[in-house]
């Protein structure tokens, strides 16, 4: 800013030696042509200043989708035109209002500040065992080590072996293959499947083909011996769950099943699994989800766990409190025989236990459902989906006491973090349990004011079982998604129906109105994904898939657990929520962004001490002041016309000797005399159209000579010969008009745009001066102000002095109103002569409007 | 006994005159002059461009401007009828611009002159109002009831 200042400064320096030549121009030293293409560039920079907020603000609406390169590059084009207009301005008014440039630099500060969310890389160890890690350490290990660490070094709960791998280590891979810069998804739009789905793809393949650091690489196997050694001893055998551990992951967000998760690895494989999981940084799925949740290409950086694989003999899911209704008072157990991704990803129906908060050891609920399929642990590294043994498959997978001891451990998690938990379990094969991950639960809070009815009369409910994931109502037409492929084509505003729950669905979220699955637990990462984007959920429906069919308009009251035929907006209704998006830190940056951006304080331009540059702080108040401004140092162009030496006369049948000044394009070329027919400014041609279509007054009578003159009051002209023998001055363009007409013994100024864009579009009117005594000048002051309020001029009088405007009418308008002008320039003409009391104006006024006002 | 009154002193000045540019039209007329019946007013002083006067347009004068029928030239007996006054051509009649109507003004008298002066004026070229001159400027207009008031004051004192 400081450099932009100097080079400002350099910049009025060169223009002032301009105005030292001798060429002519009007007495402010700025050539009419230069001043009037500042006032363009302004007018452009203005409406594009407009525009560009009109967008954010529409994006509030939480109806669109967008990420943080949205937010930036808005926020980046508002400062670049803002900055545009006030050394537009400057110029334009020879730096008259430099005060713009501090409330400028204040309010790009602040917008800066908000979006400079940056994560630093703490310069840690490469490995840190979890013993060495607490919850305050998320930047350096990420979220989900950083609450292992946390649990197993101050809670002293079950916990599994295990070591974390830095984000600093994560920064010395990236830099070591280059390839922050080799990956570029800053610009990229999360909305284009295609797009994503490529530059995922080549993120990844240049993660995979990348080397690891030899420091980063001894480090990871010494730590990988070391846990061996630990944890062999134990089971005899050691394999390593490996983990990903991104900095966000975990904390304000769950990025639930968005990284990978590599089971079963043997020691001598955990550096290249360990690259496959920073690989996964890059899906499409989690692209899109860190980009539409608002995070930054630098926010995506990936610490990773290695822990001790338990080789389980059941695992699962449990949550500290009821995600869908907080005032249940139950903890919620979720568990399936083998490895607990079946439970978390939603491949079967898991074993659900209800535990009482209030009554230790009171077990609600129990649901235990045959399990026919689990996933295990291979030998020889690796899992593998197997048949549940006959002899434990009609079993429960956790015993009574089981269930109680993790309940247990719920409420001491809830207790240590001081919020609902989303806990991950395990049951190892020597019936010891362990806490594999906690997290914040994430809880959908109830905002509806009215009930959703429980059933409707007349509707046809068409499955009315299942389990609601998340709460709230959604219609739209079956779409099947039986792989992935599908989702690319998912169409915007259906209901996903599908067999088996997939956290991959979260890039359709925006799109779904609702979600179906016929096997899937609420505990799943689907539907925590399904929660965090308040898409209405309805799991384990078990007969979705066979009972609906595709592009049935079907509405889902994940209310009730209800599945209505045909699309029910009284439900739909009923059933609205706040908008999900709203929540996310890419809706929270462009709300904060925009508080010192859009709110106008500047409202009065007549209130001369509010209105001014101190007082702007925003970048609408200093578009608005600046234009505000800018129409003023414009107004004054007219002025000093009459000094400069372009100016041409117009022929035309008028009792006015006009000038012309053009600035470009407002007098068609051609050489010769300028006649009407060449002028194309459109203000212009408007104004002369109407002064053309009215009688102007005939000659005087003939042989009757005035006696002396009166011109009672007025010190306008104390030398009425030369009154009437000075011309009129019209500086045009295209758009443009500013025409000073002396008419007799009163000057009025006529300043108007008249363009293509709403917001450039004005006209301003000056009248000022009369022949006649003061109250009749203020009586026909006062004529004016009616009639011009009639056609919508604010208008402000002192005395004889009116100043009226009128803005942001579309062109036809504009030329209509100045053909309204026209005729009151010729109506008005030394009529405050006549005036002669208040009654008389409130004739002529009416006269006027009922001779030449349309509505 | 009350003090004569010089000229100066009976003159009634310009701005409180119901004034107007000459291309007014005999309708703006008849609205100003209505509009101006509290302050007693029955002319209206009528300027050219540069606001110098150069006639003046009184009630009676209208009103045979407007209607044939008041014409002094007209030897008929004037219609009874109220619709007659609002005939196509009477209208027509104050559309017209009132420098078709008005009595010019050919002299001026000065403020320093003498009332029997203004009074000898007024009577030889039968008018009912003189403009004053105060230097190079129409100060004001005196009225011929002004000026009998104040010779019949005179009169009346012996």
């Amino acid at each position: 800013m400081g450099q932009m200042r100097s080079l400002l400064s350099i910049f009025k320096k060169i223009k002032f030696k301009k105005a030292d030549i001798p060429k002519a121009s009007p007495p402010d030293g700025t050539p009419f042509k230069e001043r009037y293409d500042c006032f363009q560039k302004l007018l452009a920079d203005n409406n594009s200043i407009l525009e560009t907020m009109a967008d954010m603000e529409e994006k509030l609406s939480g109806d669109y989708m967008f990420d943080m390169h949205y937010v930036d590059s808005k926020c980046n084009i508002l400062i670049e035109k803002v900055q545009s207009v006030i050394e537009n301005l400057d110029s334009l008014s020879n730096g008259e209002y430099s005060g713009l440039y501090d409330a400028f630099e204040k309010i790009n500060a602040a917008i800066k500040n908000f979006l400079a969310k940056n994560i630093e890389i703490p310069v840690t160890e490469f490995t840190m065992p979890f013993e060495d890690v607490t919850k305050d350490m998320v930047r350096s290990v990420g979220g989900k080590n950083a609450n292992l660490g946390e649990i197993k070094s101050r809670l002293n709960l079950p916990v599994p072996e295990g070591f974390c791998i830095s984000a600093h280590a994560f920064k010395r891979f990236m830099d070591y293959n280059e390839l922050g810069d080799k990956i570029s998804i800053a610009s990229l739009d999360p909305v284009s499947m295609v797009e994503l789905t490529r530059v995922s793809k080549e993120a990844q393949n240049l993660v995979l083909n990348a080397r690891v650091p030899p420091d980063l690489e001894k480090s990871i196997s010494d730590a990988a011996s070391e846990l061996e050694r630990k944890a062999g001893h134990r089971t005899g055998e050691f394999y390593a769950s490996v983990r990903s551990s991104a900095i966000h992951e975990d904390a304000q967000f769950t990025f639930a099943g968005q990284y990978k998760t590599i089971l079963n690895v043997a020691p001598e494989d955990v550096v290249s699994a360990y690259v496959e999981i920073i690989a996964s940084l890059f899906t499409t799925r989690a692209i899109f989800y860190c980009k539409s949740k608002g995070f930054q290409e630098e926010d995506m950086v990936m610490a990773v766990g290695v822990v001790e694989m338990i080789d389980a003999k059941a695992s699962g899911v449990m949550y500290s409190r009821d995600p869908t209704d907080e005032k249940k008072h139950g903890i919620i157990i979720n568990g399936v025989w083998g490895l607990g991704k079946y439970a978390v990803d939603g491949i079967v129906e898991p074993h659900t236990y209800v535990v009482s908060r209030d009554i230790p050891g009171t077990i609600l609920e129990k649901n235990q459902p045959v399990q026919q399929d689990m996933l295990i642990c291979r030998l020889d590294a690796g899992v593998i989906d197997t048949r549940v043994p006959d002899y434990i498959r009609r079993m429960p997978c956790l015993t009574e006491e089981q269930v109680i001891t993790l309940a247990g451990y719920a409420l001491v998690l809830e207790k240590h973090y001081g919020k609902p938990q989303d806990i991950e379990w395990a049951l190892d094969l020597n019936d010891n349990l362990l806490i594999l991950q906690a997290r914040p639960l994430r809880i959908v809070a109830e905002k509806r004011s009215r009930p959703v009815p429980r059933s409707l009369h007349g509707h046809k409910i068409l499955i009315d079982k299942g389990q609601i994931a998340c709460k709230g109502v959604g219609a739209g037409k079956v779409c099947f998604v039986t792989n992935d492929e599908e989702l690319k084509s998912f169409p915007e505003g259906a209901v996903l129906v599908a067999k088996h729950t997939s956290p991959k669905f979260v890039t359709v979220m925006n799109k779904t109105s609702a979600i179906i699955a016929d096997v899937g637990s609420p505990t799943g990462h689907m539907a925590s994904l399904a929660r965090e984007y308040r898409v209405p959920t309805i799991l384990n429906a078990e007969i979705a898939m066979k009972t609906l069919k595709p592009g049935q308009e079907i509405t889902v009251d994940a209310i009730n657990g209800s599945i209505y035929d045909g699309r029910i907006e009284q439900l739909v209704e009923a059933g609205k929520t706040e908008n999900p998006f709203k929540d996310t830190p890419v809706f929270e940056a462009l709300r904060g962004v925009l508080k010192s951006i859009v709110p106008l304080n500047l409202l009065y331009p007549e209130d001369k001490e509010q209105f001014s540059p101190k007082y702007c702080e925003t970048f609408h108040d200093i578009t608005r002041f600046a234009h505000e401004v800018a129409m003023n140092e414009m107004f004054k162009i007219g002025e000093g016309a009459h000094r400069k030496g372009e100016a041409v006369k117009l022929h035309v049948q008028l009792p006015l000797d006009i000038r012309v000044i053009d600035l470009g394009g407002g007098v068609e070329n051609g050489s010769g005399k300028i006649t009407v027919d060449k002028i194309a400014c459109i203000p212009m041609k408007a104004l002369l159209k109407g002064m053309m279509a009215l009688e102007w007054p005939g000659p005087p009578p003939v042989n009757v000579k005035g006696l002396l003159s009166v011109i009672a009051g007025s010190t306008m002209h104390p030398n009425p010969e030369k009154a009437f023998s000075e011309p009129s001055f019209a500086v045009v363009s295209r758009e443009y008009m500013n025409f000073s007409i002396r008419l007799g013994y009163h000057l009025q100024t006529l300043e108007a745009y008249a363009g293509d864009s709403i917001n450039d579009n004005y006209i301003r009117f000056l009248f000022r001066g009369g022949g006649a005594s003061h109250d009749r000048r203020a009586r026909r002051t006062q004529l004016i102000k009616k009639i011009l309020e009639k056609i919508d001029f604010y208008v402000d009088t002192t005395g004889d002095v009116l100043d009226g405007r009128v803005t942001k009418y579309d062109r036809i308008t504009i030329e209509k109103k100045l053909d309204i002008m026209a005729k009151l320039t010729v109506f008005t003409k030394q009529l405050d002569m006549t005036l002669f009391s208040d009654d008389v104006v409130n004739w002529y006024a009416k006269e006027f409007i009922n001779k030449h006002y349309v509505e | 006994m009350a003090k004569i009154k010089n000229l100066k002193e009976l003159m009634i000045p310009i701005t409180d005159y119901p004034h107007m540019p000459y291309w007014a039209t005999l309708e703006e007329a008849v609205v100003l002059l209505n509009f101006s019946y509290e302050t007693a007013h029955d002319t209206i002083l009528v300027f050219d461009e540069s606001y110098g006067l150069i006639g003046v347009l009184d009630q009676k004068e209208m009103l045979r401007d407007i209607h044939p029928g008041f014409s002094k030239l007209s030897t008929k007996k004037v219609s009874d009828e109220w619709e007659k006054l609002i005939s196509t051509h009477n209208l027509d009649q104050l559309k017209k611009p009132i420098k078709d109507f008005i009595t010019p003004f050919n002299i001026i008298v000065d403020i320093e002159d003498h009332v029997l002066t203004a009074a000898h004026l007024m009577l030889k070229h039968n008018i009912d109002l003189l403009p004053v001159k105060e230097s190079e400027n129409v100060a004001g207009a005196v009225k011929m009831r002004d000026i009998f008031h104040e010779i019949a004051a005179f009169i009346l004192r012996f």
